[in-house]
């Protein structure tokens, strides 16, 4: 039983990692989506611009799945043979997904946000599309030192 | 989505339609024109070219100006989430035609003929709709309070045969329902472009009052409700010479403006020069919108400069066509972000 609740509470932490990381990406994914049609509405021509700018709070949602398969490889789960995962072990994992889930669902909605209101730059100012990624892509950072702080927190833990 | 991001598909719309908006340069070529032909040539190479090659003379370029606001009006009508943002920008328009059927019904009793060709598409209410309301004398149906203060004012007129008194009447409507919709609308913004409307109408009821030598006892009831400047201020207004008006409404950002005129001349003069200066300072209000990506008061912000646009293009199309002095149309030439 104690056995299987370590597993769990494993599977718990990936499951929490790439979800809320997942929705974040959605959420943000979507919001830079619709500014970016409303641009296309009227000028098609920015398509590969407001493509750029709207795949930017989507990196949220693949560091989510990575945190998710670095659990799985580390309890065995994607070997086919899992290891024996004490309780606090598993509970240990389980919080070491936390930043990711977290930071990565909060950071995926604030970078498309800034990604929508960049599109809306570019739709005005076509020839600021560099300064137009370098905003949105400052919010990424706050993305990639949680997912740092997941990767160090899941090493540190001995199985 | 949650309603703070529900805008952003409409601003980056409207973002990208700003770009069509018409610039100084298109503004300079207009007016540089040797004719209205050659002015009418030059616009049809902008947004108005799809109306323009309905027209049956260059000199109808006032309904190419309006079909190009139709069609700004109708396609926001579609994809703003609050349609009564663009309703409350089509207001004045309603009560443009009420005044146009009021006059119209009067002259007919008279026994002149009527005006229906001054009637615009641009209100909320179709034309049909309002000519039936007041043919029939049946004025129910109609909104924004018309069941009321349109028999009231055609009674008005029947007593005191005052022109002056039924417009009043019809303007405090129109205003009441401007301030009422802004508020409905809680959205502090909308609400601050309501009031600076109110003070600028009042500002230029001031300056027409003065100009007709309205004794400021009875003043008080042509001003509005709801702006910044108070009826009080507005009033003492009229007792003071205009180069004072700035001590009286100075703490207001209207009164600064008014500040900012230069070489008072006679009355006709001012009248023309406060009428930009207020349109400006409305433009100035609604400016901050450009910093908000997903607020509302983008939508009332580029209808407003689409309207702005529309007064600069018939300014420089009636100049040329009459040959009015260039310099002095470059003055007159509205703001529009």
């Amino acid at each position: 039983m104690e056995q299987y609740l370590g597993i769990m509470l494993s599977v718990l932490g990936a499951a929490l990692a790439a979800g809320w990381a997942g929705a974040g990406s959605a959420i943000g994914v979507g919001i830079a989506g619709e500014s970016g049609a409303g641009v296309m509405t009227e000028d098609p021509g920015k398509f590969g611009l407001v493509l750029l700018l709207q795949a930017l709070p989507g990196t949220q949602g693949i560091y989510g799945l990575m945190t998710a398969f670095l659990v799985l490889l580390k309890v065995g789960l994607l070997g086919g043979s899992p290891l024996a995962v004490g309780i606090w072990q598993g509970l240990g994992i389980c919080f070491a997904c936390l930043p990711v889930a977290i930071a990565e669902y909060f950071s995926a909605i604030a970078q498309g946000k800034t990604s929508a209101a960049c599109i809306q730059m570019i739709a005005k100012r076509p020839e600021e599309t560099g300064k137009a990624v370098i905003l949105p892509a400052m919010v990424e950072t706050y993305a990639v030192l949680a997912l740092l702080t997941s990767i160090i927190l899941l090493n540190s833990i001995k199985l | 989505m949650a309603p703070a991001e529900r805008y952003g598909y409409t601003v980056a719309r409207l973002r990208a339609m700003g770009n069509r908006l018409l610039d100084e340069s298109s503004y300079q070529r207009i007016l540089d024109s040797e004719d209205l032909d050659a002015a009418m040539k030059v616009l049809g190479e902008t947004a108005y070219a799809a109306w323009i090659a309905d027209l049956k003379s260059n000199r109808e370029f006032d309904k190419a100006i309006e079909s190009e606001l139709l069609y700004v009006y109708s396609e926001l009508q579609k994809f703003v989430p609050d349609k009564r943002l663009v309703e409350i920008c089509r207001i004045p328009y309603d009560f443009h035609n009420i005044k146009v059927l009021v006059k119209s019904h009067i002259l007919q009793k008279e026994g002149h003929e009527r005006r229906f060709d001054l009637l615009t598409k641009l209100g909320n209410i179709p034309t049909d709709d309002l000519v039936m309301a007041v043919e029939s004398e049946d004025y129910r149906l109609l909104p924004y309070g018309l069941h009321v203060v349109l028999p009231k004012s055609v009674a008005l007129w029947e007593q005191a045969k005052n022109i002056l008194e039924v417009e009043k009447e019809l303007d405090d409507q129109q205003y009441l329902m401007i301030r009422k919709m802004g508020s409905d609308c809680a959205i502090p913004s909308i609400l601050a472009w309501t009031r600076a409307k109110i003070d600028a109408e009042n500002v230029r009821n001031a300056v027409r009052l003065r100009r007709i030598g309205v004794d400021a006892s009875s003043a008080e009831s042509f001003f509005h409700d709801g702006g910044y400047i108070s009826k009080e201020s507005l009033v003492a207004l009229l007792s003071e010479p205009l180069e004072g008006w700035t001590k009286l409404v100075g703490f207001t950002d209207c009164g600064i403006l008014i500040g900012e005129l230069k070489e008072l001349g006679d009355m006709n003069h001012v009248l023309v020069e406060m009428e930009r200066v207020l349109d400006d300072y409305i433009t100035k209000v609604l400016s901050k919108a450009k910093y908000g990506a997903f607020s509302e008061d983008n939508i009332i912000q580029y209808l407003w400069a689409k309207e702005m646009e529309a007064k600069n293009v018939r300014i420089l199309l009636v100049s040329v066509a009459n040959g009015t002095n260039r310099e002095m149309v470059r003055g007159l030439l509205r703001r529009v972000q």
